[in-house]
């Protein structure tokens, strides 16, 4: 599931984003994920639904490379090591992969449930008529 | 006592409900002058309606994109199954939440030369289902999780569905056997056709451009005013390619050629077997043969009076194979036509039925017909052709094949003086000439009973 996020409003404020964006890039280096080889989004908690469409939608290449990631850091972690510097994610390899499909099947099940929720009024030119 | 002015209203009534039908009467043969649909161009787009007088419409795209122009397999039945799925400017939940409300049905078919995109609806909600069928044939996503998750698992079980009856089998065996590629492609992919290696979401995109391009498809009405259908096609179906693209293939072109033979397949559910000769084009195209759909009227088979086995030349023939169905079928196309004995049931009395049929079709060619009988036929062939070109769901798919194909539409007037104008000679000169070319037999099921073509005198 995405998590709540204060992105949006950041960057739809160039000033503020242009602060804020050191910030963000020391952030996710300090984080450690990227030491391991890993992407933000192979992050993302598995259990739920919508992760579980979403990665039954995933392109096959990039299935099999999130699980050759997912392994290769399990293993750097049980062997308490980090990736040599070169193996490691570079910044512009940290993109979303997997949130906008994420994205597609909440935006998905959110038109289900307001459709669902829908109040039906008759059309107005029906209405006269009878 | 009833007393006699009650007497006198009662009878004013019922004189008055009398006159009713005899009114409708009037007005319905007034009106069949315009069965024939009027036709036009707009911006590219071919259009067919008429303006049948009902208080809802009949809006339908046929695409000329059926399994004969396919350029893989299973192409055509993906692309009906992705009509009507996520577009870019809305989700397939969305539209069909939309014509839910609207009260109206949307369907989408193929055949073995169209692709039908239909929608049913009242006839004030003609702009937004004309919006709807513009967005749905330029706008298709074509998802690969669509395709994974909802177009190949209806295939499949379009694929199961067609395994358990030996009868559509056997029809489709037929025709490959007598068309090879084309026409001959089967209807729905059987379950060994690989189709997985075919199916991919970029290849049906692109097909998809070739399919709904402009001179591929013709929009077709019923019950709407033709010219307020042309200005919502001139609005909504702008986005439609022009040409198809020419760098991609579109097969199919070639006349098609008859072959004949014979195909056997065994089959554990149900057995039919089914006699095919060359049959008769369609009217709107070059190999138009009338003789020939009244020759399939003459033999017949199946009684259109309940419990009754019927009078044409196979019912009368078979009578005494009450476990075998027989029926004549005559396959209509653009450029070539099918006529087909289909037999299915028991496989001992499909045996035995058979020759029948066989026997039968030869008396026809020596010419032991009465005139009577050949006259009867023509009225069951003009019946049964003025019926379909009327029959709403039927004539959409030939008007919209016909202006495709040759710019005419179907006009059911011309059909009917055609076939009334067939002579007994030349029946009996279409029979003779059937059974001195090469013929079509399929059997499928219990290859143990069912005959070979040999065993009939049929040469293949």
């Amino acid at each position: 599931m995405s998590a709540p996020s204060l992105a949006t409003y950041i960057t739809k404020r160039p000033w503020l984003k242009r602060w804020m964006m050191p910030l963000a890039n020391w952030y996710a280096d300090a984080a450690g994920y990227r030491k391991l080889g890993l992407r933000a989004d192979d992050l993302i908690p598995e259990e739920s639904d919508t992760v579980l469409l979403a990665l039954k939608r995933l392109p096959p290449k990039e299935a099999y490379d999130r699980v050759f990631r997912l392994r290769r850091a399990f293993q750097c972690s049980l062997a308490h090591q980090l990736l040599p510097k070169d193996q490691q994610t570079k910044p512009e390899d940290d993109y979303a992969y997997l949130s906008p499909i994420i994205e597609e099947i909440e935006a998905e099940s959110k038109e289900r449930d307001d459709l669902e929720a829908m109040i039906v009024s008759k059309r107005k030119k029906a209405a006269d008529a009878h | 006592m009833i007393s006699r002015a009650t007497l006198t209203r009662q009878g004013q009534r019922a004189l008055q409900c009398h006159k009713k039908p005899c009114i409708s009467r009037c007005f319905a043969s007034a009106a069949s002058g315009s069965f024939n649909y009027e036709t036009g161009d707009a911006a590219g787009v071919k259009v067919a309606s008429r303006d049948l007088p009902g208080p809802t419409t009949h809006l339908a795209v046929v695409a000329k994109a059926g399994t004969r122009y396919q350029p893989l397999p299973g192409f055509s039945e993906a692309l009906e199954k992705f009509t009507f799925k996520n577009t870019w400017r809305r989700s397939a939940l969305r539209i069909t939440r939309e014509t839910e409300l609207l009260g109206g049905q949307y369907t989408s078919y193929h055949s073995r030369e169209n692709l039908i995109v239909g929608a049913k609806f009242l006839r004030d909600d003609l702009p937004y289902f004309a919006e709807l069928m513009g967005e749905v044939i330029s706008q298709t996503k074509y998802t690969a999780h669509e395709l994974h998750e909802e177009v190949i698992p209806m295939m499949s079980l379009s694929r199961k569905a067609m395994l358990g009856h030996p009868d559509l089998f056997a029809i489709n065996s037929a025709h490959a056997v007598a068309f090879h590629r084309g026409l001959g492609n089967p209807l729905y992919p059987s379950s060994s056709t690989p189709m997985t290696k075919y199916l991919d979401e970029e290849r049906l995109q692109t097909y998809s451009r070739v399919a709904y391009s402009k001179p591929n498809i013709a929009i077709v009405a019923n019950g709407a005013d033709h010219q307020e259908l042309m200005k919502w096609v001139r609005e909504f179906f702008t986005e439609v390619e022009n040409s198809p693209p020419s760098n991609l293939p579109s097969p199919g072109k070639e006349a098609t050629k008859y072959y004949g033979g014979e195909e056997r397949i065994a089959h554990d559910s149900g057995n039919a077997m089914v006699i095919a000769f060359p049959g008769s084009g369609s009217n709107t195209g070059g190999a138009y043969k009338p003789e020939s759909q009244v020759l399939a009227a003459l033999l017949g088979g199946q009684s259109h009076i309940k419990w009754s086995p019927g009078f044409s030349l196979l019912s009368k023939a078979t009578a005494a194979y009450p476990q075998a169905h027989v029926q004549t079928d005559h396959h209509t196309y653009s450029d070539a036509g099918l006529m087909t004995v289909s037999m299915s049931g028991d496989a001992n009395q499909i045996r035995d039925a058979s020759k029948e049929v066989v026997k039968a079709l030869k008396s026809v060619a020596a010419g032991n017909v009465s005139k009577e009988e050949v006259k009867k036929a023509i009225a069951a062939a003009k019946f049964e052709a003025l019926e379909s070109g009327q029959n709403i769901s039927t004539g959409i798919e030939l008007t919209g094949a016909g202006i495709i194909q040759s710019g005419k539409p179907f006009q059911i007037d011309e059909l009917g003086k055609s076939i009334e104008g067939v002579t007994e000679d030349q029946v009996k000169k279409a029979a003779k000439s059937l059974l001195e070319g090469k013929a079509t037999v399929s059997a499928v099921g219990d290859l143990y009973v069912l005959p070979f073509a040999e065993d009939l005198g049929l040469n293949v």
